[in-house]
């Protein structure tokens, strides 16, 4: 799953802007619309924690579309985009983004197993957790999901049963 | 840094590929007893102000490594199989000065007596190429010692340790908690966990800084030269003596060798890819079990065939990587895991290989939860968690920093079949026939693997994981371990270097790293390859100081 090249181009986002007015330099804006609810529904927000959206990823996901590596794959997720929201339609709404949460879930569901699919979760969980320089995990969002403290050193101990070794050796001793 | 240097056309007495782990040690050695050396390096000089956390471009991309250089390598089963392009890390090492210590754990196990003498002990192994080594672990031990206290290696004696004529220099890093998880299981299942040996300072050691537990230490470089790399260590000390440069962005592409089969210089590209000679009295091959079987077999001539130093027929074969096999396991409080180096605490009680077990094999077992957040979203958490949605975002919480990997290293077989050869397909940059890998597992490793998972998941349980899940054992498909393709030995039919790590083939070419192994060991071998390194150095030196390259 881990395609090394593929990821390569990812990464060569860095330091690169050049957005349009939206915020977004090569999705279309009813590929943003998509893609952010789509992200929305496989890193989901809750009162606890935020999700993709609150991290960016579609910001991530519109840098990596502008890299002339992806003509491969920029066709693949940009036809899915284009499907989810066809499905959509054929439901009567405007488009996918205008769904209900569980009506979402139940279209992706659907396409669980589609290329388009695999790649564009991919690149949503990359764009949540990689560094925000990518222009994803916006303020760390993505590292707070997963309690990642992100700090360039730290101090022992790092975790609570270091804290509490000598108890731990004598407890069952 | 400032370093001397060296005009074209000047021989010199050593002119060594590679400045990694043992390259580096090699350079610094000779250079300090006094001789000219040049150090020809194909990556860049990497300063450790230029390091960083970016898990993208480090983990993903593979920014320093070999891969992120080259077009992917190929891999197959077997030379009847159409050889495929590898997608993960097949031959991966880091390119640049230091070479893989720069970005490696820093786990530095010493081999023990047995892994230098185990054929006798142990038989024959069909299918294998199972040897003893020519050396023994008491001739090693000085060298050992030297590099505990040269580079700076962390620990404490534990209950199966081989023999040491020395005290480590530094006691061990702080404990982590999966370092106390694993004592609380090996002590419920009457096993020892032991401080893990590490290349990594405890406390401030000859100029540099004790370890600041930043996390990022597997596959990254230490920001604070607290990582033992040769890029912190040896290497400075090489260019102070004034005696040695370190010519980085070289790339040697042959080893060129007289009308009387010795060796004259080696050929390499400078940075802007213009050929270049540097001549010297002697060479000293150290670019890794991978390179140094493309550079030998590139130098191929009239009167060397086959490569150069491959009358055996050997260089490339015998490719072991070690096995690994693992269970993880999720508790009820936070380990963090993601801070500090990567493993505190390692049960040695299977080193031994066992003939009740029913195969040939044995390891040790540590425990690691390294990934960063990246890698583990994308591949970690259990079969049954969906892999997306609010029970996935759930398991992203809850997971991270509360699972523990407990992760054994193990035996791998050599085997004649395992081979390094050039791919004429697969070109790099320069022209350069690409890298393949042929590789099946010896069953023997296979049953190892197995064995020693199930002993992961023992100890899991043990320790009290409120949720272990394992991942199936896959045969391997390349690894960071490239050891056996330059095999040492008496018999020049059998093996490529002598005991002195010299040719057998060319009286003034050596071939010191991790392709000299016999034998694989059980998952460490950079101690050994830096101990293996300061014998070769002493030897080689006192070779040329009596007239005997
Ligand atoms: C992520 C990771 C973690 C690891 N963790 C551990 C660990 O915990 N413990 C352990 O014991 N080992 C570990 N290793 C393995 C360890 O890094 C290697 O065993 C060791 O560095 C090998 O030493 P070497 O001298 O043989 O080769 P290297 O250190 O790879 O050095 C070879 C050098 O030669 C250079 N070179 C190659 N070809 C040419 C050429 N044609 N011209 C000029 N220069 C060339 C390379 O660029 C490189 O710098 C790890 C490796 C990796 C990748
Ligand atoms: S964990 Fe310690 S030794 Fe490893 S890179 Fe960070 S500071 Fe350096």
């Amino acid at each position: 799953m881990l395609e090394v090249p593929w990821l390569a181009a990812v990464a060569s986002c860095r330091r690169d802007d050049g957005k349009n007015a939206d915020g977004f330099a090569a999705l279309t804006p009813a590929e943003a619309r998509a893609m952010q609810a789509f992200a929305a529904q496989i890193i989901p927000s809750d009162k606890a924690l935020p999700g993709a959206d609150e991290a960016g990823a579609v910001h991530f996901i519109d840098r990596a579309f502008g890299k002339p590596f992806f003509a491969d794959i920029v066709p693949v997720v940009r036809a899915g985009l284009a499907d989810l929201d066809a499905r959509a339609r054929a439901l009567g709404e405007r488009d996918f983004a205008s769904l209900s949460a569980g009506r979402q879930v139940a279209i992706m569901r659907q396409v669980e197993r589609t290329p388009f699919f695999l790649a564009a979760r991919m690149l949503v969980v990359v764009g949540t957790f990689a560094d925000s320089a990518y222009g994803g995990n916006k303020r760390g969002a993505g590292w707070t999901i997963v309690g990642f403290e992100h700090e360039p050193t730290y101090a022992s101990p790092f975790g609570w049963y270091d804290a509490h070794e000598e108890a731990d050796a004598k407890s069952d001793a | 840094m400032t370093q001397r240097t060296y005009a074209e056309g000047e021989t010199v007495d050593f002119v060594i590929v590679g400045s990694g782990a043992a390259g580096g040690v090699l350079a610094k050695e000779l250079a300090t007893a006094g001789f000219s050396v040049v150090v020809l390096e194909a990556g860049p000089w990497q300063q450790p102000s230029q390091f960083t956390h970016d898990e993208l471009a480090v983990e993903r991309e593979n920014a320093m490594l070999n891969l992120a250089f080259e077009p992917i390598q190929t891999i197959r089963g077997s030379e009847a199989e159409p050889a495929r392009r590898n997608a993960g890390r097949a031959l991966a090492y880091r390119r640049g000065v230091g070479g893989s210590s720069v970005h490696f754990a820093a786990n530095y196990w010493r081999f023990r007596p047995i892994d230098f003498k185990e054929r006798s002990k142990w038989g024959p192994i069909s299918g294998s190429g199972f040897a003893d080594w020519p050396i023994t672990y008491a001739e090693l031990e000085p060298y050992y010692t030297k590099v505990d206290w040269e580079i700076g290696v962390s620990g404490a004696p534990g209950p199966f340790d081989p023999p040491r004529s020395r005290p480590y220099p530094l006691p061990p890093l702080p404990n982590k908690s999966s370092g106390v998880l694993l004592e609380r299981g090996a002590r419920a299942l009457g096993l020892h966990a032991q401080p893990s040996p590490l290349a990594i300072l405890s406390k401030q050691y000859d100029g540099r800084s004790a370890c600041l537990a930043c996390g990022h230490c597997s596959l990254y470089g230490c920001e604070f030269g607290a990582k033992s790399s040769t890029l912190a260590t040896v290497i400075p000390k090489a260019v102070a003596t004034g005696t040695c440069e370190v010519r980085a962005e070289s790339t040697a592409f042959r080893v060129e060798t007289n009308a009387r089969g010795r060796a004259t210089g080696v050929m390499y590209w400078d940075r802007e890819g213009k050929e270049r000679r540097q001549r010297a009295r002697a060479v000293i091959v150290a670019a890794n079990g991978a390179e140094t079987t493309r550079l030998l077999l590139l130098s191929a001539t009239p009167a060397f065939p086959h490569g150069l130093a491959n009358s055996s027929g050997n260089v490339g074969r015998y490719i072991m990587f070690n096995g690994h096999a693992s269970t993880f396991g999720r508790f009820d409080h936070p380990l963090n895991e993601y801070k500090g180096p990567v493993a505190s605490r390692t049960v040695h009680d299977f080193y031994d290989a066992d003939a009740k077990r029913g195969f040939y094999g044995g390891g040790g077992i540590d425990a690691r939860f390294n990934y960063q957040p990246i890698g583990f979203a994308l591949g970690v958490l259990p079969d049954d968690v969906p892999t997306w949605g609010p029970e996935y975002k759930r398991a992203l919480a809850e997971y991270f920093t509360h699972s523990v990997r407990f992760y054994a290293h193990i035996t791998s077989l050599p085997v004649a079949s395992n081979t390094v050869t050039l791919d004429h397909d697969n070109k790099d940059r320069w022209g350069r026939p690409g890298l393949c890998l042929t590789y099946t597992d010896h069953p023997d490793d296979m049953k190892a693997k197995q064995w020693f998972r199930d002993r992961t998941e023992e100890l899991m349980h043990a320790a009290g994981a409120t949720r272990v899940w394992t991942q199936p054992i896959l045969p391997i498909d390349g690894g960071v371990h490239l050891l056996g393709t330059a095999r040492m030995g008496d018999h020049p039919r059998e093996s490529v270097v002598d005991r002195y790590h010299r040719a057998h083939d060319v009286p003034n070419l050596f071939i010191c790293d991790g392709s000299n192994f016999v034998t694989s060991g059980r998952g460490q071998p950079t101690m050994t390859i830096q101990a293996l390194a300061f014998r070769a150095a002493e030897h080689i030196g006192r070779f040329a100081k009596s007239h005997e390259i």
